[in-house]
């Protein structure tokens, strides 16, 4: 059992992970980023939709169409991720309400190309495309340690890519020029101006990463929690990763324990609910656990939390 | 006026997009939005079965509108006083949810409507009181009791109350039922909405509300200007509390109009989109109580009238929450267009 608990809790945390991450990029360069939901879900179903269209060329057994999915998500949800951009930083619409017309349209764009893709290219009436199942990698040596063995066991390829992606990531972010810069264009935009930055090209920039570490992170989603590409994966995982960097008080490692924690108290809980034989609906009680976390934190420990300083607001070149 | 006029204009930028969707798709656009009048009940349709007519569809937009005008008030009421309530979702799933249990002990319209009513100014007051008390940002904390209610709700339905044939929640009673579903009218079926005009004139009342009390004055002090408000001499954080306690009644209110009235039973597992898309529909009515009115009745037109469209003309079900996603789309941007005309 414990073997389980580490697998799923791996699997879920880390694509959670990922998107926080994105998330953390956008919001340090001051935009607030509510969108994530719809990031994710655009990008898996780019992902999809490619896996689905390799297919046919290469086969279901080749790996090709499962790597160029995620490329796909990466593009799919980074490109969609512009949109949010240019409203928030062109156009300079308020980016909470930016935010969540983003997720709308990406549910409602998805679900009717999905359909229409379906009816007019593969020849079906369904809403979803069917992926074949991801491939799982057990690390010969490692994985026959005790306990922590099973870190390494059953991976997802993609897992290995996420943690590599993230480590890139944290020295983009902590250790790179580009780095600085925005963070000081989440901090103090009319510092970063006057210093010569452009605000509006870095905050683009990090909005557009956002939506591709998202486009990953969806893609993921769909091949570990259910193989397949639907609506339902409108879960609320983007609306979890944002409590999730919150609760890491927008910083890249202290928002991969809290997606640990949330993760594994999903898999323990699950784990738990199984093992006392009790309905699989109590799983919807342990679900609520990352959230009555977050908001118990800001509570208690609301002072300590500290959003960056110009997050949200609208930066006009004019306004001094 | 010229918020009227942005609103008009995102209308009209996202009808010519979905014109050339459909266009692209090889329909006739003109014959396509027609047929939403139609299915709408606001054109004659060519044929009607059994105990239908014009009058019953437009008798069930009037119902399925009922809703929205209550949760967009609730979303244009936060934004006055400077809160975003992103939580009218959580709140209506919680106080359509607390009105169905009561409704099982005391099943009355009246009992429904005070539960519901209650129930949604509960979490709205908890959602200003964290503002005002802890400082906790309300679309942080209401993105969190979204999920929170929303889990627990669904746990508490598939365990106690489900209806192991619809997989829905159990039907609240008939008698508790703020929708007259199916009622014999000249020989028609017709579903009457009691709730309609009581959100009419709840709009009406919260108009006069925001534009001529003095805790109209103050809540729209506090939203533009927390600081000099404060500097005026008035309580910020009362404000903001009875501010998010009334913008979550009335997101209550929609709640019961959703789950008590337009539907009879609860969804479980999915917190109602509705929450969400008042949102937009409060913007594109220029956060004006009348406003959200006519905006709440141009949404539901396209999303009722688009069911009948994608019949009629062999297309997908789902160009009805595009189209209604792209109106949003251009009235998020068109804020800004007011913004730079302002200046």
């Amino acid at each position: 059992m414990p073997d389980t608990i580490i697998i799923d809790g791996l699997s879920f945390s880390l694509p959670l992970f990922v998107m926080a991450v994105g998330g953390i990029f956008s919001e340090k360069s001051g935009i607030t980023n509510l969108a994530l939901e719809g990031f994710q879900g655009f990008g898996a179903f780019t992902g999809a939709f490619a896996a689905v269209y390799l297919y046919g060329v290469f086969g279901a057994d080749s790996v090709i169409p499962y790597w160029a999915s995620f490329v796909f998500a990466v593009i799919g949800g980074g490109v969609f991720a512009l949109l949010h951009a240019l409203l928030c930083v062109r156009f300079k619409a308020d980016q909470v309400i930016s935010g969540v017309v983003m997720n709308i349209l990406a549910m409602a764009l998805t679900s009717f190309l999905t359909k229409r893709i379906n009816a007019s290219i593969f020849g079906n009436s369904g809403n979803k495309f069917m992926l074949s199942a991801s491939s799982r990698i057990t690390i010969p040596g490692l994985s026959e340690l005790p306990v922590v063995g099973a870190v390494f066991r059953d991976i997802y390829p993609f897992e290995l890519v996420i943690v590599a992606v993230a480590l890139v990531m944290w020295l983009v972010l902590y250790r790179t020029v580009y780095g600085m810069r925005l963070r000081a264009c989440g901090d103090n935009p009319q510092s970063a101006d006057a210093a010569g930055i452009n605000v509006y090209a870095v905050r683009t920039v990090a909005v557009f990463v956002s939506g591709c570490l998202s486009g990953l992170a969806g893609m993921s989603f769909a091949y570990s929690v259910s193989a397949q590409f639907s609506p339902d994966i409108y879960l609320g995982y983007g609306y979890l990763s944002i409590a999730a960097l919150i609760f890491g008080n927008w910083s890249i490692l202290p928002a991969l324990f809290a997606c640990l924690v949330f993760g594994f108290a999903r898999s323990t809980g699950a784990a738990v609910i199984h093992g006392l034989g009790l309905p699989s609906s109590y799983n919807d009680l342990v679900r609520t656990l990352p959230y009555v976390l977050t908001l118990l934190l800001l509570v208690f420990f609301g002072r300590r939390n500290r959003s960056p300083r110009a997050l949200g607001q609208i930066y006009d070149k004019g306004m001094r | 006026m010229r918020k009227f006029t942005l609103s008009c204009l995102a209308i009209g930028i996202s009808l010519i997009f979905g014109a050339l969707i459909l266009w692209l798709m090889g329909k006739n656009p003109g014959e396509a939005y027609m047929s939403i009048l139609q299915g709408a009940g606001l054109m004659e349709k060519a044929r009607y079965s059994g105990r239908q007519s014009m009058f019953t569809d437009f008798m069930s937009l009037v119902d399925a509108m009922t809703p929205m005008i209550f949760a967009s008030l609730a979303v244009a009421l936060a934004l006055k006083g400077g809160f975003f309530n992103i939580g009218v979702s959580g709140q209506m799933l919680f106080a359509g949810f607390c009105a169905h249990m009561a409704a099982q002990f005391l099943p009355s319209r009246i009992v429904v409507v005070i539960v519901g009513f209650v129930a949604g100014a509960v979490v709205g007051a908890l959602i200003g009181w964290l503002k005002s008390r802890f400082n906790v940002n309300e679309v942080v904390s209401s993105i969190m009791l979204n999920s929170i209610l929303m889990y627990v709700i669904t746990f508490y339905i598939y365990t106690f109350y489900i209806n192991p044939v619809s997989r829905n929640s159990v039907s609240v009673p008939a008698a508790a039922r703020l929708t007259l579903s199916g009622f014999r009218w000249e020989g028609m079926k017709v579903d009457i909405a009691l709730a309609f005009p009581a959100a009419v004139i709840t709009a009406v009342l919260l108009h006069w509300f925001i534009n001529k009390t003095t805790y109209g004055y103050e809540i729209k002090a506090v939203g533009l200007s927390p600081r000099a408000a404060h500097y005026a001499g008035m309580n910020v954080g009362r404000t903001a509390v009875i501010t998010m306690t009334l913008s979550g009644a009335l997101a209550g209110l929609a709640g019961v109009a959703y789950y008590c009235g337009y539907l009879a039973a609860i969804q479980p597992g999915v917190t109602p989109s509705m929450g969400f898309d008042a949102i937009a529909v409060s913007l594109l009515g220029g956060n004006n109580p009348l406003g959200c009115v006519l905006a709440s009745f141009l949404i539901t037109v396209i999303s009722k009238g688009s069911v009948y469209m994608s019949s009629r003309q062999n297309i997908e079900l789902e160009i009805a929450s595009l189209i209604t996603a792209l109106i949003l789309t251009f009235a998020a941007c068109s804020a800004v267009l007011d913004r730079r005309r302002g200046k």
